[in-house]
């Protein structure tokens, strides 16, 4: 009866855990083998263990430009998060105004930067909204009697871009999660708050806030750690071979792909990726210790 | 409960390993008994074009797969003319689309059973596949005598290490483009005089370019680079981007670029085809955009501008040709060979010029009348006077970030050459170092 | 009562106000899309001030209809969408139920593992994977491939499931078992219908995820019949020289279409089981 007890939750979780098992951990399990080989072009058939040589040379690359690196990672994450969340949140709460009839012709529409492929949005972008000469927003800019803005050749404008570019395709998945959560609040908690005479801000400090924060936890979480490792956008925008814009701006994953990918030494690399890997794990140990355990 | 996460990770780790030892030694297994394995899993694949006959001696028509990451209408015109020429051998080319072909030959490249046998690609990523050991040198297949009539050029951009492993089938360099209507006088022979011209007839604020060019892509500066006797990267893979004479290139065609405009590909294009500009450097790729524009254009080689120096423009040139993998050689030499043959003739160069003007490798197909009436082929087989092949070692394919970086930083955000070329010349350095 | 109600009339009137613009101002980029897809020319940029020259045509559409097999991409992209829906989810309703309802050792060790998980550089996977996938001899299989997919939207899945039936008071289910429901009935009859909302957003999540996988699909499936939507558009553009940008607009646009009208059916279904009178109090 005891052992039934407590092996049947892992019942449950058992075929999702081989399929992550296969998926998700193989993958790093593999990196983890070829980081002890020095497979590259030219040993591509034939390697062999060449120990701990990869790791010392992939801590080399934690020079300074891999510090600014983190830097910036840190920041667009920060800042994509804080402005993801606050403005999903209330462009939802305005979705789930009562009688708001339209409200699913807005919510399609609204999804549709999500629903285009990323690719396509990231080169579309680049090359038709941020162009210099005849990009869409310099035209329109012009419309308006204001001179040309480049926006992509020097760092901060880059940067500011790249965000504005991120906040478009994540907004439509966040304002989703929570459209869903909000349908999930007791609406008796709101009338009981009206009698007793709460206003807008009240009601949704007090009640909408607290309740969605647990289903949204793992959406946002999830989300921290995509945009911590976006590549596409950035790389698309800024350094892709052949149009290169100037800007010199690198996060973690763009600074280690320019650095160690490109050289087609898959041994190095996946050194530097444990190393990354294992960098991010500290991280997120040392962030955890503000989560609660409810939170997950 | 942790005893149980831990044997399962355990377990996941070993089979992990045996995954990964188990595939490297499969794949010594499968190119050595390559006919015996690809005969019994024939009989499992049902799909026909993909499944890999035998002999020839058997009498099936054989198919060879070719992958491909071109024009497909470039693709389909060699396709259509080998598979005419060979027919009464039994031999037919299947040309498969697979977008980044590099990297899917890196995946694909020693996987006998659902790899290509042959890849259609430019020469500069030879090296690299050479260093991976997955290509077999043409000449196991044709003597250098079946290749008498190729423009020697062409044949060495294909040669690495002394051994040739693709075989050319056509080429392109820049050119110089320019709009009949809107350009005013003649065509200067030398680049100081490009310059006055430029000076004279650019005019930021409104819009309108004498010449545009994307002036920080290292493809597009390396006439200049080379012209000056620099080098982006050497035959033994030196890095060479701050020597003294890629340092006076660059400083050069930053006067060049002050007045190109933004230098990006598409703003390039728009401005050209929209008329603000009167001249653009491109290649053959742009010609379906500017006869869609209307433009009355008129072409000039590179090789006729003269730099200060005395050297003429020195472009790249890029080599489109046909390689064969490995294991292919077992299994249908003589199918390979017939290919090959076939694409060592003048005839499918005189098809591709006819549709799709590209400059073919083979020198007789330039007595044709319909090849020599080409301005542009004619153009590009001008440019080869001076025209340096790509560099195909693998090294170069870690060159072209710094060599970028450098170009944008001194075009585009003002740094200083001599710095500039000092720090990205120890990034390339760098990156070299890493590839062992 | 009246001056209630025009209140109530200019808040609407606002707010829709409001979202008409803010529909506007994000589908921006979409309308200009939607403008060069029915231009000639191969272009994405013109100097003229106003969007592009006059021309418009349907050109692009009638080549991706009728010159590439767009249907063959949409049906391959369904059959990929639908076995990892499927699969997906049935692996991850167990899970997450089994988060949320059992504390057991481990759990939130396990879950916060899931979550580092994720960290990972996604770069090297596809490499790993190929490897793995040979040896097992499930290339250029579409099975092989829902299974990369569903692995990959595995953990999202039982996060987000796991946060949703967290919200689900438990009161409902020990109802049941007192009315002598056995697990299966519960999971069946009570958990899933009360999950409905969040089984929902979860499976778009995974369709959206696999309708525009690219890499993966052209990667591991080799033939050219089975193309999914998302690797046609790649193939039709691949580089920046030969790009025809109104043909590639087109595609996208077509590509999109399904996905938003999936999303306009389920907004119906979106909405909570507790909301329209589960358990009170």
């Amino acid at each position: 009866m005891n052992w039934k007890r407590k092996y049947q939750p892992w019942k449950h979780t058992i075929p999702a855990f081989i399929l992550i098992g296969a998926i998700i951990i193989f993958p790093i399990v593999y990196t983890l083998y070829i980081s002890f080989t020095n497979m590259n072009l030219y040993h591509w058939d034939n390697y062999g263990f060449v120990g701990f040589r990869n790791y010392i040379r992939a801590l080399f690359k934690v020079d300074s430009g891999f510090i600014e690196a983190i830097g910036t990672t840190f920041l667009w994450t920060f800042l994509n998060m804080v402005l993801q969340i606050v403005i999903a949140f209330f462009i939802a709460l305005g979705l789930n105004a009562p009688k708001l009839k339209l409200a699913r012709v807005y919510k399609t529409l609204l999804m549709f930067p999500w629903a285009m492929p990323a690719y396509v949005s990231i080169l579309l972008w680049k090359v038709g909204i941020y162009n210099t000469d005849f990009g869409l927003a310099n035209k329109l800019l012009s419309w308006f009697g204001i001179s040309k803005i480049d926006y992509l050749s020097k760092n901060v404008p880059a940067f500011l871009s790249c965000m504005v570019l991120n906040l478009w395709m994540a907004l439509p998945f966040m304002i989703m999660m929570f459209d869903g959560a909000l349908q999930s609040i007791d609406q008796s908690y709101y009338e009981s708050a009206k009698m007793d005479g709460a206003g807008f801000w009240v009601k949704t400090l007090k009640i909408t806030v607290p309740s969605v924060k647990n289903i949204m936890m793992p959406a946002v979480l999830m989300t921290t750690f995509t945009t911590f490792k976006q590549f596409d956008i950035i790389y698309l925008l800024t350094q892709q071979k052949g149009a290169l814009t100037g800007a010199t701006l690198q996060t973690i994953i763009t600074y280690v792909h320019q650095k160690a990918f490109v050289s087609n030494n898959y041994g190095l690399s996946s050194a530097v990726s444990i190393v990354v890997f294992v960098l991010i794990i500290l991280i997120s140990l040392f962030l955890n210790k503000g989560l609660k355990e409810e939170a997950l | 409960m942790k005893r149980v996460i831990s044997s399962i990770l355990c377990g996941i780790m070993v089979t992990g390993l045996l995954a990964g030892c188990g595939n490297s030694a499969g794949t010594t297994k499968s190119t050595q008994t390559g006919s015996q394995k690809e005969s019994s899993t024939k009989s499992e694949s049902a799909s026909a074009t993909e499944s890999k006959a035998g002999t020839t001696t058997s009498g099936k028509m054989q198919t060879v797969t070719i992958w491909h990451d071109g024009d497909e209408s470039i693709m389909n015109t060699i396709e259509t003319q080998v598979n005419t020429d060979l027919k009464a051998k039994n031999v037919e080319v299947k040309f498969e689309k697979k977008s980044g072909l590099t990297d899917q030959l890196k995946l694909y490249g020693n996987d006998e059973a659902n790899g290509p046998d042959m890849y259609f690609y430019a020469h500069d990523s030879l090296g690299s596949f050479a260093e991976m050991n997955i290509l077999a040198p043409v000449t196991d297949f044709i003597s250098t005598k079946d290749e008498t009539d190729m423009i020697p050029m062409t044949t060495e951009a294909c040669t690495y290490k002394e051994k040739q492993y693709m075989l050319p089938v056509y080429y392109e360099t820049l050119l110089f483009v320019y709009n009949k209507d809107l350009w005013q006088g003649d065509i200067p022979a030398s680049t100081d005089d490009l310059l006055s011209y430029m000076k004279a007839h650019t005019d930021e604020k409104a819009g309108t370019y004498a010449l545009v060019n994307q002036h920080s892509t290292a493809y597009n500066v390396a006439p200049v680079i080379n012209g000056f006797g620099g080098y982006i990267i050497d035959k033994n893979a030196n890095p060479g981007l701050n020597t003294k004479e890629t340092k006076e290139a660059i400083t050069y065609n930053q006067k060049f670029a002050a007045l190109e405009g933004a230098g990006d590909y598409d703003t390039c294009n728009t401005l050209f085809n929209g008329k603000k500009a009167q001249a653009i450097i491109g290649g053959p790729w742009l010609m379906s955009g500017i006869k869609q524009a209307g433009i009355n254009y008129g072409i000039k080689s590179l090789a006729d501008f003269k730099l200060p120096n005395g050297n003429a423009l020195k472009p790249y040139s890029g080599v489109q040709g046909v390689g064969v993998l490995k294991y292919a050689e077992k299994s249908k030499k003589e199918a390979i060979t017939e290919v090959l043959k076939d694409l060592c003739n003048e005839k499918v160069g005189i098809a591709l010029a006819k549709e799709s003007n590209c400059a073919p490798a083979n020198q007789k197909a330039y007595s044709n009348a319909d090849v020599s009436s080409n301005e542009m082929i004619m153009a590009m087989k001008e440019t080869t006077k001076s025209a340096v092949p790509m560099p195909n070692i693998p090294q170069t394919s870690v060159m072209w970030t710094p060599a970028e970086a450098l170009l944008a930083a001194v075009n585009k955000s003002g740094e200083d050459v001599n710095k500039a070329a000092d720090d990205y010349q120890k990034q390339a350095k760098q990156a070299i170092a890493d590839m062992q | 009562m009246s001056k209630k109600k025009i209140k109530n009339k200019i808040q609407q009137f606002f707010l829709n106000l409001f979202f008409i613009f803010i529909c506007f101002v994000a589908l921006l980029p979409i309308l200009y899309a939607l403008i060069l897809s029915f231009q000639s020319g191969t272009a994405a940029l013109s100097t003229k001030m106003s969007f592009f020259s006059g021309t418009l045509t349907l050109d692009n559409y009638k080549n991706i209809i009728f010159h590439h097999p767009l249907f063959r991409w949409l049906f391959n992209s369904l059959e990929l969408s639908v076995g990892t829906m499927i699969v997906a989810i049935s692996c991850s309703v167990t899970s997450a139920y089994a988060f949320s309802r059992y504390r057991f050792k481990g759990r939130i060790q396990t879950l916060r593992l899931l979550l580092i998980l994720n960290a990972f550089p996604q770069i090297l996977t596809m490499f790993a994977l190929f490897r793995l996938f040979k040896t097992l001899h499930l290339l250029d299989s579409k099975p092989g491939l829902v299974l990369i997919y569903a692995g990959s939207m595995c953990i999202f899945s039982i996060l987000n499931l796991k946060g949703y039936f967290d919200t689900i008071p438990i009161e409902i289910e020990e109802a049941s078992k007192i009315d002598g429901a056995s697990e299966t009935q519960l999971m069946l009859k009570i958990i899933l219908p009360l999950a409905k909302p969040s089984i929902i957003v979860t499976a778009v999540m995974v369709l959206i995820f696999v309708w525009n996988e690219y890499l993966f699909a052209t990667t591991f499936l080799l033939k050219d019949t089975s193309y999914t939507l998302a690797g046609g558009l790649y193939q039709l553009q691949a580089s920046d020289y030969s790009r025809s940008w109104p043909l590639f607009t087109a595609a996208a646009i077509l590509i999109s279409i399904p996905i938003l009208i999936v999303f306009f059916i389920i907004q119906k279904h979106m909405v909570s089981g507790l909301t329209s009178g589960g358990v009170k109090g």
